[in-house]
């Protein structure tokens, strides 16, 4: 009965991306916000915290901390993709680091799972510090279908 | 296996640590029992690292952290560089999920040249021949001045 979802109403969209944000305890633990899934280009940001740096005496964020955030909001990405409600693995992620997230702004990660197959979700993701022309890194993966469905 | 024989992590070792404040966040150990061998990255567990409660397995955002991190010392105690190489481009295969476990790494620098490290990654819990994930990446070296991709 979950295959009727309607995955394109804006409402069931972010209820969706709320209960999944919200049972990944290491989303948490970083404050990983869900800001706008409303289309198909979903968006999620982190507020700037000093444990996140990689390089205090430069201000710079470390690369890692929005790897982390990549993979779970490329994960997002796919799971409202998909029809039902099913679970999904991370299967290979990759980033390119542009340049440097700096210190004391946020970092909005816009992802968009593009292709999807009977056992793979393709996705791709821009990691931004409020200007997505100026991106800090890009990112694409892909994720399994692993199968299960999930009770809502 | 000398597991019986604790490895231990040097003075040194935890001021890199504590010099990136993300590492410290996740509380990387950097272990070699002798300098003959290899450097052992830990990530020790703990219930916030956690993506999924359900089977439970960790977050694969914080396996290729504790990886990034590692190869990124690799090449910080390797090539005795001054400052932080920062990496300009990074790929895992996740091959199996990490349990609600400590995670451990090794690093292989494959070539290191005049501006740039390349370098693979190898993440397992229980079994080192049984891996969960493999890392490569790429750093920039920053014994050059001007290197600094901030600038």
């Amino acid at each position: 009965m979950y295959e009727q979802l309607d995955k394109r109403d804006p409402a069931i969209r972010a209820e969706i991306a709320a209960r999944f944000n919200g049972g990944i305890p290491y989303n948490q633990a970083i404050g990983l916000r869900v800001v706008d899934v409303a289309g198909e280009r979903i968006v999620t940001a982190l507020d700037y915290r000093e444990c996140f740096l990689g390089d205090p005496g430069a201000g710079l964020w470390h690369t890692s901390v929005g790897l982390a955030a990549a993979d779970s909001t490329c994960g997002l990405a796919v799971f409202l993709a998909l029809p039902g409600l099913e679970t999904i693995a991370t299967l290979d992620l990759r980033m390119d680091y542009l340049r440097p997230a700096v210190a004391e702004q946020g970092l909005w990660i816009e992802a968009e799972c593009y292709h999807v197959t009977r056992c793979v979700g393709f996705v791709r993701a821009t990691l931004h510090q409020g200007e997505r022309e100026r991106a800090v890194s890009l990112c694409t993966a892909a994720f399994m279908r692993t199968g299960r469905q999930l009770k809502p | 296996m000398s597991d019986s024989n604790e490895s231990k992590t040097t003075a040194i070792h935890e001021d890199l640590v504590a010099a990136i404040p993300y590492a410290a966040y996740l509380d990387l150990r950097i272990e070699q029992a002798d300098e003959a061998q290899a450097r052992i990255y830990r990530m020790p567990y703990r219930d916030e690292l956690i993506g999924s409660p359900r089977l439970p397995a960790l977050h694969g955002g914080t396996v290729a952290s504790l990886l990034e991190l590692a190869m990124q010392f690799e090449v910080l105690i390797a090539e005795a560089q001054t400052r932080i190489p920062y990496p300009v481009d990074f790929s895992i295969d996740y091959w199996r999920s990490a349990a609600a476990a400590d995670c451990l790494c090794r690093c292989r620098l494959i070539r290191s040249g005049r501006r740039i490290a390349q370098v693979q990654a190898e993440c397992w819990q229980d079994d080192p021949d049984r891996p969960i994930a493999f890392a490569r990446a790429d750093f920039l070296l920053r014994a050059v001045e001007g290197d600094n991709p901030a600038e």
